[in-house]
């Protein structure tokens, strides 16, 4: 099985050298925590401290909810944030790419939205809609739209004008251009753009979550900082990892069940 | 002393898929400040058997010894010229040609006065602040080849130097190139797919053949060079001179039984 | 052949007014109260008040100041630590091995998510939003610089070898300024990524700056003063990428050709 590194590069069971790192690692774990005590538990948790608070938040619970519940609420708003941007960002780029009005009557908008950070929304997210699960949906959203409008737009415009031109020699009309030449084209780019909008959704999600919520793995993450629970509070970051890299994954399974003909 | 010594040099490629020996068990001896041109069909271990004097390559068995020390590492006594200029195309004329001077820690007067000697042998005066792509790919390659003159190494190794050349810049290359040499006398390995190159460059020619890589002939040519004057003609007319034709024909034949069904 | 649309300025100016318009008249016709959504003159007289009233203890432009410093900090530990490591990474496979793994599982983890950690180890003043800043920041250097490294040429280091270089020349001469474009491209989105960290954590556990500013505002509730803070963070961000665009396409221009 071929996997691919973020460089790139194929990872073959040769590369040993990373099962020994982490090996290593863990060992130095130990021993700086659990057998000589140098870090100690208010600084990072032992191993033993992190199976603990893991089994904890997985049977009694914390910071109001199991693990499941926590990361269940997580993903849902992830979900609905994400999906809500996809399918009104998607279109929009689409558009945008397609017609140069749309793009003149849209972009001076954007580019003056563009600057702010999604992060810097929750205030007023918080203002209109509260704690609520909304003020989180609403920045997730906001967070998310930005990256695939711009490279849906993006892969659009760079639609291969042969292409175009081949289609329309041959008679493709409107909607036959654009679900035949136009979004097959783009596909590429426009997958790019979920990547990045599922990974902006996270990032905000965990802020979000954090700067105020009743539940999800955001509150976990709180709580524990406020009881100065490092062991929970390793334990959040653990499963928010595991979470982001389970859609993550998800995502690219669909892109290549979508994208068959990719050559590369 | 900067002699080259080829001791049963084997070179095998391919861990894992199928091994290849692209190198079989080659010994030779380059003397002192002689040039060697080495030509050979393509694919027969020119490139392999020269990036292991440079010591980009380690041979499989045997080795390779330059002035008696055996080769382990890449180093400033044995000079590169790549067929692609390998000039850095983020430092001027000047930085280029100096790189290796500075490995040596030569001062700045030593470094100054070599650009301008080597500028003006390259009639190339008023270029050193120009960056390697203002120049024509002729001067680019100039400038690469005073890059490793100036380096100052035992031997000077060449890969096709002129390969992306034109025609007519390879023929004023090849001229520049032994007015190089006699200015300053050097131990080089010339590799090139250019009989005539290597017949009017060289004090001999090292015929190759394939599978396994391995040496077939070695064609003398210093003494005929010096017997006919050569070095007084300008290279027109050396190329139409009957010791010329004479040699250039033994290598092509040579060259063309290697070569087999690919011609 | 290109679609002839005629002149597309009237639909930017139609866009630009419609969505000003649209906003100014929801607020003055009342449809929603000011504690909601302020007019965009509202946000633009406060931003004026905020420059010569204190807020938060401070001027608005102090916030930012104390805002920008921050960023500075964690941006350049990014950048002076991960740069490097992403040059030797592409130079040395031992080290690529070594490092992807653990790197793989860092990227998963929200750069916010540190904030905790940050927190607790280096306290909320300097040295934690440094930290979250650093973690947000990091790895687009790391990854652009492996990548710049990986697409030098090997025969310009191979010739820098043979000239008698070494690995400190090597990676100083021809590895640096060979993934230069690549670097500077990776700084711009680091750049973002640590702005928006820094915003993040002002948020959650700093008590100054212009993110805290934005707390102030939400609990007052004064969303004029919220949406002043994020037209001042949006303006700050525009400003940092400007001045990197800048540089890349100074970089750019002098690889030109090459
Ligand atoms: N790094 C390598 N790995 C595997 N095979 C190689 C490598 N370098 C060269 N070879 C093979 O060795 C043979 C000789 O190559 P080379 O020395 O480049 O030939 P030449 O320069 O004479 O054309 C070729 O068949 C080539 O495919
Ligand atoms: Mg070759």
């Amino acid at each position: 099985m071929d996997k691919r590194t973020p460089w790139g590069r194929v990872v073959t069971r040769s590369s040993i050298t990373g099962v020994i790192t982490v090996a290593v690692v863990i060992a130095l774990w130990f021993f700086l925590t659990s057998v000589t005590g140098i870090v100690g538990q208010y600084r990072f948790p032992s191993p033993q401290d992190f199976l603990a608070s893991f089994v904890r938040l997985a049977t009694e619970g914390y910071a109001g909810g199991t693990l499941i519940e926590q990361t269940l609420q997580s993903l849902w708003l992830v979900a609905c944030g994400f999906f809500t941007a996809i399918v009104i960002g998607v279109p929009l780029g689409f558009a945008m790419g397609y017609d140069r009005r749309i793009e003149a009557f849209l972009n001076p908008v954007f580019l003056l939205l563009r600057p702010i950070p999604p992060l810097a929304w929750i205030p007023l997210a918080i203002v209109w809609l509260g704690l609520s699960d909304g003020s989180k949906i609403l920045v997730i959203f906001v967070a998310a739209f930005v990256p695939s409008v711009i490279n849906t737009f993006t892969g659009v415009r760079n639609v291969d004008r042969t292409l175009v031109e081949a289609a329309k020699v041959h008679g493709a009309g409107t909607s036959r251009l654009i679900s035949e030449v136009y979004l097959p084209d783009a596909a590429p780019m426009i997958f790019t753009g979920l990547r990045l909008s599922l990974q902006a959704s996270w990032t905000t999600l965990v802020a979000a979550e954090l700067v105020g919520a009743f539940l999800g793995l955001g509150r976990v993450l709180s709580t524990a900082y406020r009881d100065i629970n490092t062991a929970m509070i390793l334990v959040a970051m653990v499963v928010i990892a595991i979470a982001g890299a389970f859609t993550t994954i998800l995502l690219a399974q669909v892109e290549k069940r979508v994208i068959k003909w990719r050559t590369t | 002393m900067s002699d080259i010594q080829f001791d049963g040099v084997t070179k095998v490629f391919g861990r894992g898929g199928k091994p290849f020996t692209a190198i079989g068990g080659i010994d030779f001896h380059v003397n002192d400040n002689e040039f060697i041109s080495v030509v050979g069909p393509s694919g027969c271990g020119k490139t392999t058997l020269m990036r292991m004097v440079a010591g980009l390559e380690t041979p499989t068995d045997g080795e390779v010894r330059v002035g008696g020390e055996k080769v382990t590492k890449p180093g400033p006594d044995r000079a590169v010229v790549f067929q692609q200029f390998a000039l850095f195309p983020w430092k001027t004329v000047r930085k280029n040609i100096t790189f290796g001077m500075r490995s040596r820690g030569a001062s700045k007067a030593e470094r100054d006065e070599a650009v301008a000697h080597y500028l003006k042998l390259m009639k190339m005066e008023g270029t050193e602040d120009s960056y390697p792509h203002q120049l024509s790919g002729g001067m680019q390659q100039r400038v690469a080849i005073a890059r490793s003159y100036a380096t100052d190494p035992g031997v000077l190794l060449m890969d096709e130097p002129f390969g992306a050349l034109d025609a007519q810049t390879r023929t004023i290359m090849q001229e520049e190139l032994v007015r190089l040499s006699h200015v300053n006398p050097r131990t080089v390995l010339f590799i090139t797919h250019s009989v005539e190159e290597a017949v009017y460059l060289a004090d001999r020619v090292v015929v190759m053949g394939r599978n396994p890589g391995k040496i077939r002939e070695v064609i003398d040519v210093a003494s005929t060079r010096k017997a006919e004057k050569w070095s007084e003609e300008p290279i027109d007319d050396v190329m139409e001179m009957p010791s010329f034709t004479h040699l250039r024909g033994q290598v092509w034949r040579l060259l063309r039984e290697e070569m087999g069904e690919d011609i | 052949m290109r679609r002839d649309y005629g002149p597309l300025w009237p639909w930017s100016v139609a866009g630009l007014v419609l969505f000003f318009g649209i906003w100014q008249a929801v607020v003055s016709a009342g449809l929603v109260s000011n504690f909601v959504l302020p007019s965009p003159l509202e946000v633009l007289d406060r931003t004026i008040t905020l420059l010569g009233r204190p807020f938060a203890g401070y001027l608005l432009h102090e916030h930012v100041f104390s805002s920008f410093m921050r960023f500075l900090g964690g941006f350049s530990l990014a950048a002076v630590i991960g740069v490097p490591l992403g040059l030797m990474m592409g130079r040395f496979r031992l080290l690529e091995d070594i490092v992807t793994p653990l790197f793989e599982g860092y990227r998963y983890v929200a750069p916010l998510a540190w904030v905790p950690f940050a927190a607790l180890w280096f306290g909320t003043g300097i040295g934690g939003p440094i930290m979250v800043i650093f973690t947000g920041a990091f790895a687009p250097c790391v990854i652009n610089a492996y990548r710049g490294a990986r697409l030098v040429d090997t025969y310009l280091i191979e010739a820098a070898q043979t000239h008698g270089a070494g690995e400190f020349r090597i990676a100083k001469e021809v590895l640096l300024p060979g993934a230069l474009p690549s670097i500077v491209a990776g700084l711009r989105i680091s750049a973002g990524l640590g702005w928006q960290s820094l915003i993040g954590a002002e948020l959650i556990v700093v008590s100054s700056g212009i993110g805290y500013v934005m707390v102030q505002g939400q609990s007052n509730l004064s969303p004029s003063t919220v949406m002043t803070a994020m037209f001042v963070i949006g303006l700050v961000g525009l400003g940092i990428d400007f001045v990197l665009r800048f540089v890349e396409a100074r970089v750019r221009a002098k690889w030109e050709g090459k």
